[in-house]
């Protein structure tokens, strides 16, 4: 299983980094791929590349801003999961669909 | 986690272990930019105070486990940084909406200017260790500063 994520918030600071820790780490436990490009403060970080979203299974949006660039998730559809980085951080599974 | 060091920014004198559950989270806000400003970190308690109360207007700070994060960004920001509570026991955190139990809460100081990438960068990282176990274990274990900052270094 491969997946991406996109994490923002409003500051750009706190729950985007932190979103994208709480995304690397339940993918890490679950043995999945996993790479996040945060969108904060810092500009944007880890950018993923048309690769990375084609070859993603999962693409989760957890974002409270809206997403730069995001003409390049044009046809995957279907792969989003859209959430908040507030969400992630509480419950990490979610990006699964689970509960 | 990157070179970035976090003793930097997490002063001693911003740092309060032990102290006794406060009131509510006004009560917190009012202790923790009173000490911005004492230790230099902003010109203006007041209007510090005003920048984390609108960014709790935006979102809950509350992330669960005991842990809030609120955080405030403006021109009264002479250089960022970060102070860290711990209390002795949990008290109720309202934010925006959202309510839990906070023993540890983390108050970062951001400044307007964003070309300062180095300080951005140390927020950042405390921000993503705050998503590990081990961390959040220091949080409690820690017996004082240098025990903190030690155990940080280590995790980093």
């Amino acid at each position: 299983m491969k997946v991406v994520a996109v994490t923002s918030c409003a500051t750009g600071i706190a729950h985007t980094y932190m979103a994208a820790e709480a995304i690397l780490k339940i993918c890490k436990e679950k043995g999945y791929e996993c790479k996040v490009e945060k969108q904060g403060a810092l500009g944007i970080e880890d950018k993923l590349k048309s690769r990375d979203i084609k070859a993603a299974d999962l693409i989760v949006f957890a974002n409270d801003v809206g997403i730069s660039k995001s003409e390049r998730f044009k046809g995957y559809e279907d792969k989003i999961l859209q959430t908040k980085p507030h969400d992630v951080i509480k419950d990490p599974s979610i990006i699964f669909g689970e509960k | 986690m990157g070179s970035v060091n976090l003793a930097e920014v997490l002063l001693p004198e911003m740092v309060i272990l032990d102290c006794d559950p406060f009131k509510d989270k006004e009560d917190m806000f009012d202790t923790m930019t009173r000490r911005f400003e004492e230790a230099g970190f902003v010109s203006d308690a007041k209007a510090y105070k005003r920048a984390l109360e609108y960014r709790e207007s935006l979102g809950p700070t509350y992330m669960g486990r005991f842990v809030a994060i609120p955080h405030g960004k403006c021109k009264e920001v002479l250089k960022p940084g970060i102070g860290f509570v711990r209390c002795k026991s949990p008290f109720l955190y309202e934010s925006a909406g959202e309510s839990g139990e906070v023993k540890y809460a983390f108050v970062l100081a951001i400044s307007d200017n964003q070309e300062d990438d180095y300080h951005l960068r140390v927020l950042a990282t405390l921000a993503g260790m705050l998503a590990h176990d081990e961390f959040l274990e220091l949080l409690n274990q820690a017996a004082n500063y240098e025990d903190l900052i030690q155990g940080i270094k280590a995790l980093s």
